[in-house]
């Protein structure tokens, strides 16, 4: 076996499989954050160890270089989760703002129910 | 009738004392909320010591989370009134009482105290009124009515744009966005001429490399706002 784009692809999308499922179980990677990294290191792999689909596709895009496809693939999904992870930060930046309002709001009350008792 | 005054404050230990005690000589009805928005220096408590009620914030939220906890906490007690004040004291608080005059005579929803309206003191650096010249013609063609100093903060509103703060304000830069989303809801907005000085103390929050984010950013959201509020208009309909 050479090794070339397709083998190191290979062990690339096990090892990253692996890796992701390892996180998951250690609870360090939610489930549903998981999901989109499974499904690209099955497609990576799907990808990688039947050249005839990347090849027939590249034929079909008119692209010279087969492989390209893979980095395009690449490319294109790592836009579209950071585009996703960009979406769950920005929903959780909205909520730590609602928590510490709240929490300046309430330590307020707190504080001055603690006066009241004292007084 | 039940009046607060919020003033959010990061950092503005020189002027916070001096504007609690200039409110409350002008307006001893009213009552001072300060909501110090994770500030590293004593603005605390100074402003303790002025007697205003201080809300502290565990970290730096930025205007308009800071503004959005004095709203809530009028709301949850209940205010009739709340007037916005700068910690930095370039708002006059002798004009509380002209501000507060058409919201309470409810010709108006929410006052805005304006430089421009006539001839008032204040005069302001060139990048800030090119800056300030395009978001008012921004606001008018957006909302059809011409308010000429988008970006004061010296501002009297009444118990329903309090509610509706409380639940709903921009995070950053909210001053011309908060307009664009009242006129949506229908709320009437007034602009009253104010004197205003330089600030006494502190450093300003926009700076000139800021100054042309702070431009694209909200014109964004305006932009983006206007959008979304055609679309939820077909979705009632």
């Amino acid at each position: 076996m050479f090794i070339n784009v397709y083998t190191i692809s290979i062990v690339f999308s096990i090892t990253f499989l692996i890796v992701v499922i390892e996180l998951v179980i250690k609870n360090k990677l939610q489930e549903r954050y998981s999901l989109l990294w499974i499904f690209m290191s099955i497609v990576l792999l799907v990808f990688s160890s039947t050249p005839v689909i990347i090849n027939t596709l590249a034929d079909w895009l008119d692209i010279k270089n087969p492989p390209s496809l893979l980095f395009l693939f690449g490319l294109v999904y790592l836009l579209i989760y950071n585009l996703h992870v960009t979406t769950v930060v920005s929903r959780q930046s909205e909520k730590i703002t609602k928590l510490t309002q709240e929490i300046a709001l309430l330590k307020h009350t707190w504080d001055q129910e603690n006066k009241k008792e004292k007084n | 009738m039940k009046i607060l005054v919020i003033i959010p404050a990061y950092n503005e230990e020189a002027s916070i004392g001096a504007v609690i005690s200039q409110i409350k000589h002008s307006t001893p009805e009213a009552d001072i909320v300060v909501v110090n928005d994770g500030s590293k220096d004593n603005t605390s408590s100074r402003a303790r010591e002025a007697g205003a009620v201080v809300i502290d914030l565990p970290f730096n939220l930025g205007i308009g989370g800071a503004m959005q906890t004095g709203y809530k906490y009028a709301a949850q007690n209940n205010y009739d009134i709340a007037v916005q004040v700068d910690g930095d004291g370039q708002h006059d608080p002798s004009y509380i009482k002209t501000l507060m005059q058409p919201v309470l005579e409810n010709r108006a929803d929410m006052a805005i105290g304006s430089r421009y309206v006539s001839k008032t003191g204040y005069k302001s650096p060139l990048l800030r009124r090119t800056g300030m010249l395009f978001f008012s013609t921004l606001v008018s063609l957006l909302t059809g009515q011409h308010v000429k100093d988008t970006t004061s903060g010296f501002r009297v509103v009444n118990k329903k744009i309090i509610k509706f703060f409380a639940e709903n304000y921009p995070t950053d830069y909210p001053e011309v966005d908060v307009l664009v989303r009242l006129h949506r809801k229908n709320f009437r907005i007034i602009e009253i001429p104010v004197e205003m000085h330089e600030r006494q103390g502190g450093k300003s929050s926009i700076t000139a490399i800021r100054s042309i984010y702070y431009m694209i950013k909200v014109s964004l959201s305006l932009i983006i706002g206007s959008i979304r509020s055609a679309d939820s208009k077909t979705a009632e309909e």
